[in-house]
C-alpha cells in the first residue's frame, strides 16, 4: 500500500474505529454509573443462584423411583396394589374386593316393618342393628367408601345427643359401644352373635364364597417393574416385564352378562398398530443414526428404572428450562427494559446530548455504537452467567466424568441466542424510547407481555405461526437447535419420557427445531433463527437512526 | 479546499416553529476574529447557533458551516467546537476524562486524545484540578470544562452561547481572556450575550438579533456612529457640575444638561462623537476635575431602541 493509499484508510477507518470505540467506552462507563444497571443485574445473579439451589437440592436428593405408571397405590386400602388387583380382576375402588376376596351371597334381611327384628348367627351383616357378639371379624376391612365398620374406631353410644337409633344415629361405617357391652352398627361386618334391628332401620346378612387366598404384594413390587428394554436399534423393541400388556393367566371378573365389571381398564395390546402385541417402535433416522420417535403399546416398558433415564433428562430439562425461561425470556426483556430503553433518550433529557451529536459522527451510527455499548455490558454478563451455570451443573450433574464438557457447548448456545435477545429488543427498546420519550416505557412493558405470552405459546405448540412474530420465538428456537446440534440423542430422552411416562418435563421445555427448511437440521434451524434475530436488531437500528437522523433537536 | 470558504454562511435563513418564527430571513458570514452575537433572550441567539450545529433545519435558505449544509453532513464539526448554555456534564467524570474522551469522540488514538485534554485544560487553567470529578467544580470552573471540551480537537470555528453567564467577575475575566487569546490566534470564534458591555470588552465585531431579524452587523463603534445623530446622554461626575455646565453648554453639539443627583451632570446631545471630540478639551478648558465620563444610553436595550425605532 502506498503512503496515500495508508493515509486514505486512516482517515477513514482508523478513525471511525477509534469513534466507535469511544462511544462504546462512553456508553459502558455511563451504564457502570448507573444504579438501575447494578439492581438488574443483581437481581438477574439472584435468579440464577435460586435456580442453582433448586439445581442442586434436586442432585443431592438423587432420583428417587418413581411409580410411573402409577399401579402402586392402593386406593381401596384393602391392602393390595393396584397392579396386583388388576391381575386378579378386582376393584381397587372397593375394599370388599380384592384378589381371593370371594363372592358374597345375599341370605335373607329385617326391613324396616318386619315384626320379628332378632337374628343370631355367624354372618356378614349389613345395616343398622344392635350387636351382642361373641365373636367379630376385626381382619374384615375396607376403604372410607365401602361401608364396612372400622373396629379400630368405636366409639362410646353414650352422648349428649340422647339414645341411640332413637335420637340419632352413628357415622356412616361405625359402631358405638353401649354400656352393657353391645354395639350399635352402621355398616358392613363380620361377627358372630345376636342382632336386633331397631324398629324403621333395615339389616341385611349372607355369606362370602369361593374365598382363597392371595399374598398381599408388596407396593415397591410395582414401581420400576417394566424397565425399558432396547437393545440399542431401531424396529419393534420392548417387553412386557410386568405381564399388564400381555395379561397372562390373568383373572378376569364378568358381570351377569358376561361384561367386564366397570372398573376394568378395555384392553388393546397393540396400540402402536403394528400388528405385534405388547412390543415397542423405536424409529432410527438411518442418516444420523438418532432415535426420532418411540410408539409404545400401552402398558409396555411403562415403568422404567428411573435413575437411569431421569437423571439425564432432568439435567437437559433443567439446562433447556434455565436457557429458554431464566436467560432468553427473563433476563432477554428485563435487561434491555432497564439498560436500553434510555441510551439516548437519557442523553436528552440529562442536555448532555450535545456533547455527543457536536462530533463528526452520523446520528445513525451514533444510535449504532450506542446499542454496541450496552450489548457488550449485557454480553459480558450473559456470558459470565452462562459460564458459571455450566461449570457447577456440569460438575455436579449426572455421568461418570467429573466434567460434563458436553454440555458447554450448549451453554454457550444458551449465553448466544440471549445476546441475541437483547440485541433485538435492545435496538427495539432504544428506537422506541426515542419515539415515544414520555410514553415509550409503557409500549415496552406492552412488548414484553406480548412476548412472553409469544414465548410460552413456543414452548406450548412450537410450530405457531402467530408466535413467530415475536422475538422470544426465534430466541427459543434458537436454543432448541443448538440443543439439538449439541445433544444429539435429546430427541430420544424426549421421546423416552412422553413414551414411557417419565416426569422429566423434557417434552415439554424442548421440541425438535420448526425453522430448518424441512430438513430437521439443527444447523440449519440455528442460521435462520440467527438470522431473523440479526435482522430484527438491523431493522430496529435503522428505523431508529432513519428517525433520529431527521429530528430536530431543541 | 474548503478552507477559503467561510466559517459561517448564512443566507435568507428563516427558521419558525408553526407559527412562532425564530429567525427571520437572516443573511450573513463570518470567518476570521471574535464575533459577538448579541440580543435579547428570545432574540434567536440560540436557533441560530442550533442551525449551525445542525440541530435545526432551516425552514428557507441556506446554512453553510466551511461550505457544508451541517444538517446533511456532520463533516463540518471537525472543525467546530462548541460551548452550550446548558449546564449538565458528565458529573462523574474527571475533567481529564472528559475532554479525553470527547477527543477521542473526534477520532483521536488515547494517547493522542490524552495529550489534547492535558494541553486543554493547561489553557484554560484547570491542569490542577484535572483529576477531580466535575461534579465537584465550580460554576467558573465547569464553564472551563466546557471551553476546553469546545477547543480539544483544535477546531477553527468555536461557537459560545452565553459562556460568561451566571460567572462571577474573576471568572468572567478569565474566559474573557481566553476568548481573545483565541481570536488572537486566528480562529474565528462566536459568542452570544445579552449584554452589551461583555461583549465590548471582548471584541468590537458585531452581530446584533431581534425578534428574530438580523438588525445590525459589524464594527460595534460603526454600529454606535450609525446612532450618533440621535439623542444621546453623556454623565459627568464632578465636584461642581453647575460651573461645567455653565462651560458646556455653549458647545455647539451640545443642547441642553440635567442634574440628576450630587456632583453628577448629564449633558444631552444630538451627535455623540462629535460631543465626545470636543469634551476633552472644553473639561480642561475649564479646569473644573472631572473623575468620571459615562455614556448611560450605551447598552443594548438603548442600542435596540435607537435601531429598532430609527
Amino acid at each position: 500500500m502506498d503512503v496515500q493509499g495508508r493515509e486514505l484508510s486512516e482517515t477513514v477507518w482508523t478513525r471511525m474505529d477509534r469513534k466507535a470505540g469511544a462511544v462504546v467506552e462512553l456508553t459502558i462507563r455511563q451504564l457502570r454509573h448507573k444504579i438501575s444497571t447494578w439492581v438488574v443485574l443483581s437481581l438477574g445473579t439472584v435468579l440464577m443462584i435460586m435456580l442453582l439451589a433448586f439445581y442442586v437440592d434436586a442432585v443431592r436428593e438423587g432420583f428417587e423411583p418413581v411409580d410411573n405408571d402409577g399401579d402402586s397405590v392402593d386406593a381401596d386400602r384393602d391392602g393390595y396394589p393396584l397392579g396386583q388387583e388388576r391381575k386378579y380382576g378386582t376393584s381397587d375402588w372397593d375394599g370388599e374386593q380384592f384378589p381371593g376376596s370371594g363372592t358374597y351371597i345375599y341370605e335373607g334381611e329385617i326391613d324396616w316393618n318386619d315384626q320379628n327384628r332378632e337374628i343370631s348367627g355367624n354372618k356378614t351383616w349389613e345395616g343398622m342393628s344392635f350387636l351382642d357378639s361373641t365373636w367379630i371379624d376385626f381382619d374384615y376391612k375396607g376403604g372410607q367408601w365401602d361401608y364396612i365398620i372400622d373396629w379400630d374406631d368405636v366409639t362410646d353410644c353414650q352422648d349428649t345427643r340422647g339414645e341411640v337409633f332413637v335420637d340419632w344415629i352413628p357415622d356412616y361405617s361405625t359402631a358405638c359401644q353401649l354400656e352393657n357391652g353391645t354395639y350399635a352398627t352402621n355398616g358392613k361386618f363380620t361377627a358372630e352373635g345376636n342382632l336386633t334391628v331397631p324398629i324403621d332401620y333395615f339389616l341385611s346378612w349372607g355369606y362370602i364364597t369361593g374365598i382363597f387366598d392371595v399374598p398381599k404384594d408388596p407396593k415397591e413390587m410395582y414401581i420400576d417393574e417394566d424397565d425399558i428394554d432396547w437393545d440399542g436399534s431401531g424396529g419393534s423393541q420392548g417387553f412386557d416385564d410386568d405381564g399388564d400388556c400381555l395379561r397372562i393367566d390373568w383373572y378376569t371378573q364378568v358381570d351377569g352378562n358376561g361384561d367386564m365389571m366397570w372398573w376394568q381398564e378395555p384392553h388393546y395390546p397393540d396400540s402402536n398398530l403394528n400388528g405385534i402385541p405388547c412390543d415397542v417402535v423405536w424409529v432410527i433416522d438411518p442418516e444420523t443414526g438418532e432415535v426420532i420417535s418411540i410408539n409404545a403399546d400401552s402398558s409396555v416398558d411403562e415403568d422404567p428404572v428411573d435413575e437411569n433415564y431421569v437423571g439425564e433428562a432432568g439435567h437437559r430439562t433443567f439446562v433447556i428450562a434455565t436457557g429458554k425461561i431464566a436467560f432468553v425470556l427473563l433476563l432477554g426483556l428485563f435487561l434491555p427494559l432497564f439498560l436500553s430503553l434510555g441510551l439516548v433518550r437519557d442523553e436528552t433529557e440529562r442536555g448532555t446530548l450535545h456533547y455527543l451529536l457536536s462530533k463528526p459522527i452520523h446520528r445513525g451510527e451514533f444510535i449504532f455504537y450506542r446499542v454496541l455499548g450496552y450489548l457488550a455490558v449485557v454480553s459480558v454478563f450473559v456470558l459470565i452467567l452462562s459460564l458459571v451455570m455450566a461449570l457447577i451443573t456440569s460438575v455436579i450433574g449426572p455421568g461418570d466424568s467429573f466434567v460434563r464438557l458436553g454440555d458447554f457447548p450448549v451453554w454457550l448456545g444458551i449465553a448466544f441466542t440471549t445476546i441475541l435477545v437483547l440485541a433485538a429488543y435492545g435496538s427495539l427498546f432504544n428506537t422506541i424510547g426515542l419515539l415515544l420519550p414520555k410514553y415509550g416505557v409503557y409500549l415496552c412493558i406492552i412488548i414484553g407481555v406480548w412476548e412472553f405470552a409469544m414465548g410460552f405459546t413456543t414452548l406450548i405448540s412450537p410450530s405457531s405461526s402467530v408466535a413467530s412474530l415475536s422475538v422470544s420465538h426465534w430466541g427459543l428456537q434458537l436454543i432448541d437447535s443448538v440443543v439439538l446440534a449439541s445433544w444429539p440423542d435429546t430427541i430420544q430422552f424426549s421421546q423416552m419420557s412422553y413414551a414411557f411416562g417419565l416426569e422429566t418435563g423434557l417434552e415439554w421445555i424442548w421440541s425438535p427445531p420448526v425453522h430448518t427448511l424441512d430438513t430437521n437440521s439443527p444447523y440449519l434451524g440455528i442460521i435462520t433463527s440467527t438470522i431473523v434475530l440479526l435482522g430484527t436488531s438491523a431493522a430496529m437500528i435503522g428505523i431508529g437512526s432513519a428517525v433520529f437522523s431527521k429530528r430536530e433537536i431543541m | 479546499m474548503t478552507s477559503e470558504l467561510p466559517a459561517v454562511m448564512l443566507e435568507s435563513v428563516s427558521k419558525w416553529y408553526g407559527e412562532v418564527i425564530g429567525i427571520n430571513d437572516v443573511s450573513l458570514a463570518i470567518d476570521g476574529g471574535v464575533t459577538g452575537v448579541l440580543g435579547p433572550n428570545g432574540a434567536g441567539k440560540s436557533t441560530l447557533f442550533k442551525l449551525l450545529l445542525g440541530r435545526l433545519r432551516p425552514s428557507q435558505g441556506s446554512v453553510r458551516l466551511f461550505g457544508t449544509d451541517p444538517w446533511e453532513s456532520t463533516s463540518p464539526f471537525r472543525r467546530v467546537g462548541y460551548v452550550s448554555e446548558t449546564e449538565p456534564l458528565y458529573e462523574w467524570m474527571t475533567a481529564l476524562d472528559f475532554l479525553t474522551t470527547m477527543a477521542r469522540l473526534h477520532g483521536m488514538t488515547r494517547d493522542e486524545a490524552k495529550e489534547r485534554a492535558e494541553h486543554v485544560l493547561d489553557f484554560v487553567g484547570l491542569t490542577d484540578v484535572r483529576h477531580k470529578e466535575v461534579g465537584k467544580y465550580s460554576k467558573g470552573m465547569r464553564q472551563r470544562v466546557k471551553i476546553a471540551h469546545a477547543l480539544v480537537h483544535d477546531p477553527d470555528l468555536i461557537i459560545l452561547d452565553e459562556p460568561l453567564h451566571g460567572c462571577d467577575p474573576l471568572a468572567r475575566t478569565s474566559i474573557m481572556s481566553v476568548i481573545r487569546e483565541l481570536g488572537n490566534r486566528g480562529k474565528t470564534v462566536i459568542v452570544s450575550s445579552h449584554i452589551l458591555e461583555e461583549i465590548e470588552r471582548i471584541t468590537e465585531q458585531i452581530v446584533i438579533l431581534h425578534n428574530g431579524r438580523l438588525l445590525a452587523l459589524g464594527n460595534l463603534h460603526a454600529i454606535r456612529g450609525l446612532l450618533d445623530k440621535h439623542p444621546h446622554r453623556i454623565m459627568l461626575e464632578t465636584e461642581s457640575p453647575r460651573e461645567l455646565a455653565k462651560e458646556l453648554i455653549s458647545e455647539d453639539p451640545i443642547y441642553g444638561v440635567r442634574f440628576p443627583e450630587e456632583g453628577c451632570l448629564e449633558i444631552q446631545t444630538g451627535d455623540l462623537s462629535e460631543a465626545h471630540a470636543i469634551l476633552p478639551n472644553a473639561i480642561v478648558k475649564s479646569g473644573i476635575r472631572v473623575t468620571s465620563v459615562e455614556n448611560p444610553d450605551d447598552n443594548l436595550d438603548s442600542l435596540l431602541g435607537y435601531l429598532v425605532g430609527g
